[in-house]
């Protein structure tokens, strides 16, 4: 009997081709095992169990229609092939799409039907899979999909790759790489399940389940790769639709159905494996050989049987000889005057990726029921009535478009929504804040729907002032409240929010003096777990009495409030929720132990448009209802939108200075615009539309292999990537970066003007 | 030669047949620790400090995940007692009577049903002389240390129908039940409920069952 294994890699992420051929062995002593490789830079291929090696050139020079013939004659001639990785599985199952009885991996329309994310086989298991999306959407989209997420989510290749993308900018530069690396564009975006990781391995040939075992690890390399694990009879409650399942499709060779157990014992499946797992010989040293049933089942002859040596098996690192006919290949030569050698896969895995892509592309592709998406955003009415309100071919750019129409419509909605949710015992109402931008348009809009002011110096509240808000009407807060001195106004002042403990007591002070008055007086608490500078740390007991003694020293005339601000666009809207009810939690002991009650919430803020404008009313109508029965004194709630008002209000027109195509296809674009109007272009997408030339019409910007770089000479001055120009841009045409109202606006500075 | 070293392994490990260990008659009646409350605002801060930061730390997580972070702020070690609310905020090491009591209050603050749990489990003599050691050097009492085995104070949570899940504050995990015999598994359990209902059925744990409040051996 002549068994082939391949998917020798024995690294710090290993194939399984090593276990697999420990457990041949294991089950078939007298076999002849031959380790099948395509570098001699694996070190596997020295195990001492391979009697004979077949050591292939890589895969990017491979012929593979004349290595296709020679598999197939080893196959004819009786040998039995087990292949260790998923790509070469899944190029042996487009040679042999029906299989072939000697072939130990799944056939070509197996493939199909478990392709991640969404593993349209393994419906019928007692599993779910974790929320993904396409990254077909346009970036508007994606961004979202992020911020829903608490930007706990994992950019996955179509294969094995996975990044965690915790923030946008480490998002574009992962998408980047993972297109590259795997030739496609189809990657998707999972949420993060957070839990114990555990795995099913299967054996089947021909359709029939000849055995599975599960295994948690119990120790992991950084990777997350198994290091330990415990090994375990499969629960029959998933035995049953696993073995229909593998019957479904078919399924030969072995398999691995990755799952998360999450806190609730609820299974989440990360994706399946159409081959062992890496940990195979772990579940052999636990009697469960499924390497051992499989050959049994395609040769008929018995495996030798063997006593279980423990439930729990762990890795250790071994040096073996080196075989005289494969000697260690040359010293990689560093790279001149650079860091490091070659960081590639030694077989060359990923050309194989590209091969493949090139000669199928539905074969390896994303399996996608739905029209694909060309990335191209949705563009609120509004945006295109204000934009086509100016003359573009007069417009002196870079230039801020205040989107007045737009303006209007979101200042009048939040004023409507907070007079909608306001009842008879609590009022809620809203804060413009002023640092989000200053125009005096947009603080007049919010004096008009009923709006406070919240300032975070003294020049805004003057500011506030001169636009026509009363000093009862303004709120104070941040820890610069005194800047710039001598211009606290003496008028009495809706609250003011106190930073620090220092910052508590000068308020106090200033109140006994008289030189400064406000109807209430509160702390801004820093919430724990959460990273921020501001506020009155909790995180300590020491801290946390500390607060509670300052806030005791409030005199009894002012009434007391609690501001509490993170922005829910950089910590995700859930989990902004979360903090809000943890929040009350530390108000509601604030109150105990303090004695004095909460009538004043501030809470803030930094919400993405989209969130906060198409987001359930019936979320914030919850909240009401949940601080009137935590902290029944409270009558005011300010809710603090923040750049919900301000990002959507102005827009940044730039025109197109030149263009350069590239010979990979690449446009490079100049624009007159740059990083100095747009220092937001690496946190959040921006919507971009141009005018048509002929039409006049706005089209907006879908996905492609544009990159537009700011005016700048600097090297970051990169306005956007991966964009596709509209059929006939030309240098001179006018583009509309939208969604630049907020921070875009306030923060933007005079640089290169000369 | 590999086949030859498999079953000779396979022989030793049948040879070897671990016999559950009873545990120490000392613990028999002992009473597992419950944290002291002046009455007073000092140990009342320190008490809603402890649960809300527990509710800030859970960070949307399930209400039945493990509250990791107060092994993160509170080492494992000697600490003296009776111990009041007040101190053992306070202190950097407490032991794991004190994590178990903090890990109780949590878990109820968090709604879920939630008991004491005491357990005895083996190591080594080695073990045990180095904890007399650093026990004895902080003139702490060693009454939790015999032989080869130890008295460890834990957190049992009813996680569904009479299931249980037992959270050790002091290791920062959950015990794993299926662990029989060998270094570091425990040997005999004791969960206190005084819910009639737990106490004419009992808990499931793991694959075992648990009576309430009588030691019950493992394995
Ligand atoms: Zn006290
Ligand atoms: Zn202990």
């Amino acid at each position: 009997m002549k068994v082939y294994v391949s998917g020798l890699y024995s690294g710090g992420n290993p194939q399984p081709g090593v276990g697999i051929v420990r457990s041949v062995r294991q089950g078939f002593p007298f076999a002849t095992i031959v380790g099948v490789e395509y570098s001699n830079r694996v070190s596997g291929i020295h195990w001492e169990d391979l009697d004979e090696l077949w050591i292939q050139r890589p895969w990017s020079e491979l012929d593979l229609d004349a290595y296709g013939a020679q598999v197939r004659g080893v196959l004819d001639e009786g040998g039995l092939w087990i292949s260790g990785s998923d790509l070469e599985a899944m190029w042996l199952a487009s040679i042999f799409p029906d299989g072939h009885r000697n072939l130990l991996a799944p056939p070509n329309g197996a493939f199909k039907r478990i392709t991640k994310p969404s593993v349209e086989a393994a419906d019928k298991l007692p599993v779910e899979v974790p929320t993904f999306i396409s990254t077909d959407l346009p970036d508007w989209e994606l961004h979202a999909f992020c911020r829903a997420h608490n930007w706990r989510v994992w950019l996955k290749g179509p294969y094995y790759d996975a990044a965690r993308t915790p923030t946008w900018d480490r998002f574009i530069a992962a998408r980047d790489a993972l297109t590259k690396v795997w030739s496609t564009d189809r990657l998707f975006l999972q949420a993060h399940v957070s839990g114990y990781e555990e795995s099913v391995m299967l054996a089947a040939y021909q359709g029939e389940l000849l055995g599975c075992v599960s295994m948690r690890k119990r120790d992991i390399t950084p990777e997350g790769k198994t290091w330990a694990g415990d090994v375990s009879p499969v629960d029959p409650k998933f035995e049953e639709p696993l073995r229909e399942m593998v019957r479904d499709l078919n399924w030969t060779g072995g398999g691995e159905l990755e799952m998360v157990r999450d806190a609730a014992g609820q299974r989440w499946l990360l994706e399946m494996n159409p081959r062992f797992p890496a940990w195979v010989h772990g579940a052999t040293i636990a009697g469960h050989n499924l390497p051992a049933l499989l050959v049994q089942a395609a040769a008929g002859v018995n495996a030798r049987r063997a006593k279980p040596l423990a439930s729990e098996f762990t890795r250790v690192v071994l040096e073996v000889p080196v075989r005289d006919e494969f000697p260690l290949p040359a010293l990689p030569e560093p790279f001149a005057g650079a860091i490091g050698h070659s960081m590639k896969h030694p077989s060359g895995l990923t050309s194989l990726a590209e091969r493949l892509h090139k000669a199928d592309a539905e074969l390896i592709g994303i399996a996608e029921e739905e029209a694909v998406a060309d990335g191209i955003p949705q563009v609120p009415e509004t945006f295109l009535d204000d934009i086509a309100a100016y003359d573009l071919e007069r417009l002196q750019t870079p230039e801020f478009l205040y989107m007045g129409s737009t303006a209007e419509q979101l200042f009048r909605r939040a004023g409507e929504r907070a007079h909608r949710l306001s009842t008879n015992e609590v009022q809620v109402v809203s804060g413009y804040s002023i640092k989000t931008n200053p125009d005096e348009r947009l603080i007049g809009l919010a004096l008009e729907n009923g709006f406070l002011a919240e300032a975070i110096s003294l020049l805004e509240v003057q500011k506030a002032l001169k636009v026509g808000f009363r000093p009862d009407q303004v709120i104070l807060n941040g820890p610069g409240k005194w800047w710039p001195e001598g211009m606290m106004p003496k008028e009495r002042l809706h609250a003011v929010f106190c930073d620090s403990v220092a910052d508590l007591d000068r308020c106090v002070d200033a109140l006994a003096t008289g030189e400064m008055d406000s109807r209430h007086v509160g702390i801004r608490i820093r919430t724990p777990n959460v990273v921020s500078r501001f506020g009155i740390p909790l995180d300590s007991p020491g801290t946390f009495r500390a607060l509670v003694e300052a806030v005791e020293r409030l005199p009894a005339h002012v009434a007391f409030g609690v501001h509490f601000h993170m922005a829910s666009s950089n910590i995700g809207v859930a989990q902004w929720w979360h903090l809000f009810e943890s929040m009350l939690k530390w108000c509601r002991a604030i109150e105990q132990l303090t004695g004095r009650t909460i009538e004043i919430l501030d809470m803030g803020g930094g919400w993405f448009p989209d969130d906060w404008h198409s987001s359930d009313e019936s979320r914030f109508v919850r909240a009401v209802e949940r601080v009137k029965a935590v902290l029944p004194r409270v009558t005011q709630i300010v809710s603090e939108p923040g750049k919900a008002m301000a990002q959507p209000s102005m827009a940044l027109a730039m025109r197109i200075l030149e263009i350069q195509e590239h010979e990979d296809d690449s446009i490079e674009a100049v624009v007159d615009g740059s990083i100095a109007e747009l220092p937001m272009y690496a946190f959040q997408p921006h919507r971009i539309l141009r005018q048509c030339g002929e039409s006049g019409a706005l089209q907006p910007l879908g996905r492609g292999k544009t990159h537009l770089m700011g005016r700048l000479c600097m090297e970051h001055d990169i306005v956007a990537t991966n964009v596709a120009l509209p059929e006939g841009t030309r240098a001179g045409d006018v583009l509309i970066f939208c969604d630049a109202g907020g921070y875009d606006r306030s923060m933007s500075y005079v640089f290169g003007r000369g | 030669m590999y086949l030859v070293e498999v079953e000779s392994a396979a022989k030793d490990q049948a040879a070897e047949v671990v016999a559950p260990g009873a545990p120490s008659d000392r613990w028999e009646e002992f009473p597992y620790s419950r944290l002291s409350h002046h009455g007073d605002r000092c140990c009342e801060m320190a008490r809603q400090w402890v649960v809300a930061m527990d509710f800030a730390q859970l960070n949307g997580a399930s209400v039945e995940s493990g509250p990791r972070w107060l092994r993160e702020k509170y080492k494992w070690g000697p600490s003296p007692w009776p111990m009041h609310w007040c101190d053992v905020v306070e202190r950097d090491t407490i032991d794991c009577g004190a994590h178990a009591a903090l890990a109780l209050e949590v878990f109820a603050a968090r709604g879920l049903a939630a008991f004491p749990a005491q357990l005895v489990q083996k190591y080594s003599k080695e073990a045990t002389d180095q904890w007399r050691g650093s026990w004895e050097a902080e003139e702490v009492s060693c009454h939790w240390l015999d032989g080869e085995h130890i008295y460890h104070e834990a957190t049992a949570v009813l996680v569904g129908t009479g299931e249980l899940k037992v959270w050790d504050g002091s290791a920062g995990s959950w015990v794993n039940p299926r662990q029989r015999g060998g270094y570091g598994s425990v040997l005999s359990i004791r969960v206190f409920a005084d819910s009639p209902e737990a106490i004419s059925n009992g808990f499931r744990w793991g694959e075992q069952r648990i009576a309430a409040n009588r030691w019950q051996q493992i394995g």
